[in-house]
């Protein structure tokens, strides 16, 4: 199988070719960069437009490749690469066809440039791929560099005590084998803010949040009691004010990378009471692998 | 410790206090908990208008005149006065105990676990029945806004509980407000001091218009006959009245968060009371100015502004107040529901209700069983239950819980004068035997079904407690592993 990279030349391309490597590197398999071009006019022309557009995204394709070879001259590991360029009615759909094409284990994409350095930023087409990627997704945050040679150190897994979070987990395990790296789980809780006027006090939600911390750590030891992680994998819990406060609540390691689950429903858990797990995914100091439900 | 105690077996049970350590334990995942002193005055007194104004001014007019006739005045004066007396209590109560809730926190902490369950009964009065009271109210308000801008004439059976004077056969508008509230609690969302501090003064300014409109149409003779029923008809009317000053204890219960309690605290619970009781009596002074006090009794349905289309000619001011009214109205149904779902929370937790009532959903990180079951509840009564049921029932629990909370500041002096308070009554004991007093005054004047009404509440309440929470309580678990 093949490491996807979805590579567009400077607005994030670099961290999503990192990642990409590093993933192909610790899954001993080969990696393609797929590039996306500007589909042609399919109606025949007289004038000739279409041969000086096919031209204009012939050279988009080369330049990308060019650049992303050069990328790559420093690194230090082998990872057998391809280069290809696609089109489509959009980039995600170009990008989930060429994954079929050569039989794509992960599609990597960048974050696009308008975010926070080190965060996760979602542009158009990582919110259509977060809702119609068919494989693992993994975003790497806004200026991310890595050496593929460090590998991953830890594969944390958000946990969430649903059904289809057991199952986000069940999958984590078997990612962190093929990674070959340890596997932690986390929850991570939210306190609400404090209603006003405070006629019931002001530290009610903290209450909330204390229970819902119990329910975490007891279904957190229900993933052991039931054999889907074993007793020597850490559990942690991360509270705070707001996702990035919650998330940063917890040790992260500079190699580290985040699993999140998705819903049954979709690729990823959106319900109409916002998506729990894309404010995760913008919380992120580590890159994000989203796993299929 | 399960088999037959005897009597002191249950007498222990039913006076087992909740330890303050087990509260200061809840803190393990509490996150800014740091008690930043940040609340100042200003903020507090915000606190105090905001719970208050809101609750009933809009609507309590239609069944309170009826009572007293003019002299409704002086009821709301009476009430205020029993209102802020009760809270400078409650201030107290709240600053002994180190942890910040409701009476039902304290209560447990302070007087013990029967007390506490009796305090509770009362405060599913204070906020579920208040908030169908609300809601009701409110849905009077929607109605006349909708139909000055728009012209639909909502059906009748479709506004009004089957036992109202004119029969409906459902309050819709109020059922579907619950069900807004609930589904914004459900997924997290509240209200900030900033939107509070906005909602304040919407009410003020839409209450400020009223009086001003209203007083261009002043008439003395509305007040000759002052009081019709005498003094006892005023304390009947305090007690209906009651309703619209619950919420002032809001102001002692950021105690923790308050600079300088001692002096802050009864600064802002003053200013408050001031503010509302000025507010209300001109209200009330401008209403019974504007029509003899018999009419009153047919405007259950938004009142105020009913009085301003009578008083202008047209409906432009009765539209705004309608409009101001549906807004800010709309938040105190949202905050009272929240409040009422949070004490059944801490009694989940504390053991007193089902697990449901504490079990938070890992999707929404709320408690949305007990939201969904609240907002049913209330929602029912706000369906059929009439405007003036509703109130004298809210008015019966909260004044039965100041008075707990007054007797409760009392017993904690004598039984441990040395807990460090951040806030002690002024003028001790005078102050909480005047509040107990101004309180218990008020309820012997409320009807005898209300009465009855609410000792079968609190008797089904206890006679729960006997046989479920007594036997769940979590601090009972915890001394059954010792003794």
């Amino acid at each position: 199988m093949t490491v996807v990279v979805g590579y567009i030349p400077h607005r994030g391309g670099r961290g999503a070719l990192d990642l990409g490597l590093k993933l192909a590197h610790a899954r001993g398999e080969a990696m393609a960069v797929v590039t996306v071009v500007p589909r042609q006019w399919t109606t025949p022309s007289l004038a000739k437009i279409d041969a000086e557009y096919a031209e204009y995204a012939r050279q988009v394709g080369e330049a990308a490749e060019q650049q992303a070879r050069e990328y790559l001259t420093d690194t230090s590991v082998t990872v057998e690469t391809s280069y290809r360029t696609a089109t489509g009615r959009s980039v995600s759909s170009a990008l989930v066809d060429a994954v079929r094409e050569v039989d794509g284990s992960t599609l990597v994409i960048g974050s696009s440039a308008d975010g926070p350095e080190g965060r996760i930023v979602t542009g158009s087409t990582a919110e259509k791929l977060l809702h119609s990627a068919p494989i693992p997704l993994a975003i790497s945050p806004r200026g991310y560099r890595s050496t593929a040679a460090d590998g991953f150190t830890r594969l944390t897994c958000a946990f969430s005590d649903s059904p289809s979070s057991v199952r986000t987990v069940a999958h984590a395990v078997e990612l962190a084998k093929v990674l070959g790296t340890p596997l932690r789980v986390a929850s991570f809780g939210v306190r609400h803010a404090t209603m006003y006027p405070p006629e019931v006090g002001v530290t009610a939600e903290d209450s909330v949040l204390d229970s819902w911390a119990t329910q975490a750590a007891e279904a957190q030891r229900k993933l052991v009691a039931d054999g889907i992680i074993d007793g020597s994998t850490p559990c942690v819990i991360g509270t705070g004010t707001g996702w990035v406060e919650s998330v940063s609540s917890i040790d992260w390691q500079r190699d580290e990378l985040l699993a999140v689950g998705s819903s049954a429903t979709g690729p990823i858990a959106r319900v109409f009471l916002g998506s729990r797990a894309g404010k995760l995914i913008r919380a992120s100091p580590v890159p994000v692998v989203v796993l299929p439900a | 410790m399960d088999g037959p105690g005897g009597t002191t077996g249950l007498r222990h049970e039913l006076l087992r206090r909740k330890p303050v350590g087990s509260h200061a334990h809840e803190g393990e995942h509490v996150v800014g908990g740091d008690l930043q002193r940040s609340i100042g005055t200003f903020q507090l007194t915000m606190f105090g208008v905001g719970a208050t104004i809101g609750t009933g001014i809009f609507f309590v007019m239609s069944s309170a005149v009826p009572e007293a006739g003019p002299a409704v005045v002086l009821a709301f004066v009476m009430a205020g006065i029993a209102a802020g007396l009760a809270a400078i209590c409650y201030a107290e109560m709240a600053s002994s105990v180190p942890v910040s809730g409701s009476t039902y926190s304290y209560a447990y902490a302070t007087l013990g676990e029967i007390v506490a369950m009796g305090v509770a009964a009362c405060l599913l009065l204070e906020y579920g029945v208040s908030t169908a009271a609300v809601a009701v109210g409110w849905s009077g308000y929607l109605n006349e806004a909708l139909r000055n801008l728009t012209g639909i004439e909502l059906p009748h059976e479709i506004l009004a509980a089957p036992w109202d004077a004119e029969p409906g056969i459902i309050n819709l508008p109020a059922v579907v407000l619950v069900a807004l509230c609930a589904i914004l609690l459900i997924r997290g969302a509240s209200e900030s001091a900033r939107v509070n501090a906005i909602m304040v003064v919407i009410k003020l300014t839409v209450l400020a218009m009223f009086i001003v409109i209203a007083f261009t149409a002043f008439d003395s003779n509305h007040f000759a006959d002052f009081a019709p029923f005498g003094f006892a008809g005023v304390a009947t009317a305090a007690g209906t009245i009651f309703f619209s000053f619950i919420g002032l204890d809001a102001v002692s219960t950021a105690g923790d968060e308050v600079k300088d309690p001692q002096r802050t605290m009864p600064r802002a619970l003053i200013a408050a009371l001031l503010i509302v009781i000025t507010f209300y009596v001109l209200v009330a002074i401008a209403a019974v100015g504007t029509q003899p006090w018999q009419d009153f009794e047919s405007q259950t349905e938004a009142g105020l502004a009913r009085i301003l289309e009578a008083v202008t000619g047209n409906t432009v001011w009765g539209t705004i107040l309608a409009l101001g009214a549906v807004i800010s109205i709309f938040s105190v149904t949202l905050v009272t529901l929240y409040g009422q779902t949070r004490i059944l929370f801490a009694m989940g937790r504390d053991g007193m209700l089902p697990q449901m009532f504490a079990r938070v959903s890992p999707r929404t990180q709320t408690p949305v069983q007990n939201t969904i079951i609240v907002a049913i509840v209330v929602a029912i009564l706000a369906a059929i239950v009439p405007l003036d049921y509703l109130i004298d029932v809210v008015s019966i629990g909260t004044l039965t819980a100041f008075i707990v909370v007054s007797l409760g500041v009392i017993i904690l002096r004598y039984r441990e004068p040395n807990l460090p308070r951040a806030f002690k009554v002024p003028g001790f004991p005078v102050t909480p035997i005047l509040s107990i007093l101004a309180c218990a005054y008020i309820l012997a004047s409320l009807h005898w079904y209300t009465w009855l009404i609410f000792a079968g509440w609190v008797a089904v309440f206890l006679i729960f407690y006997m046989l479920y929470g007594r036997r769940h309580s979590a601090l009972g678990e915890v001394e059954g592993g010792q003794s």
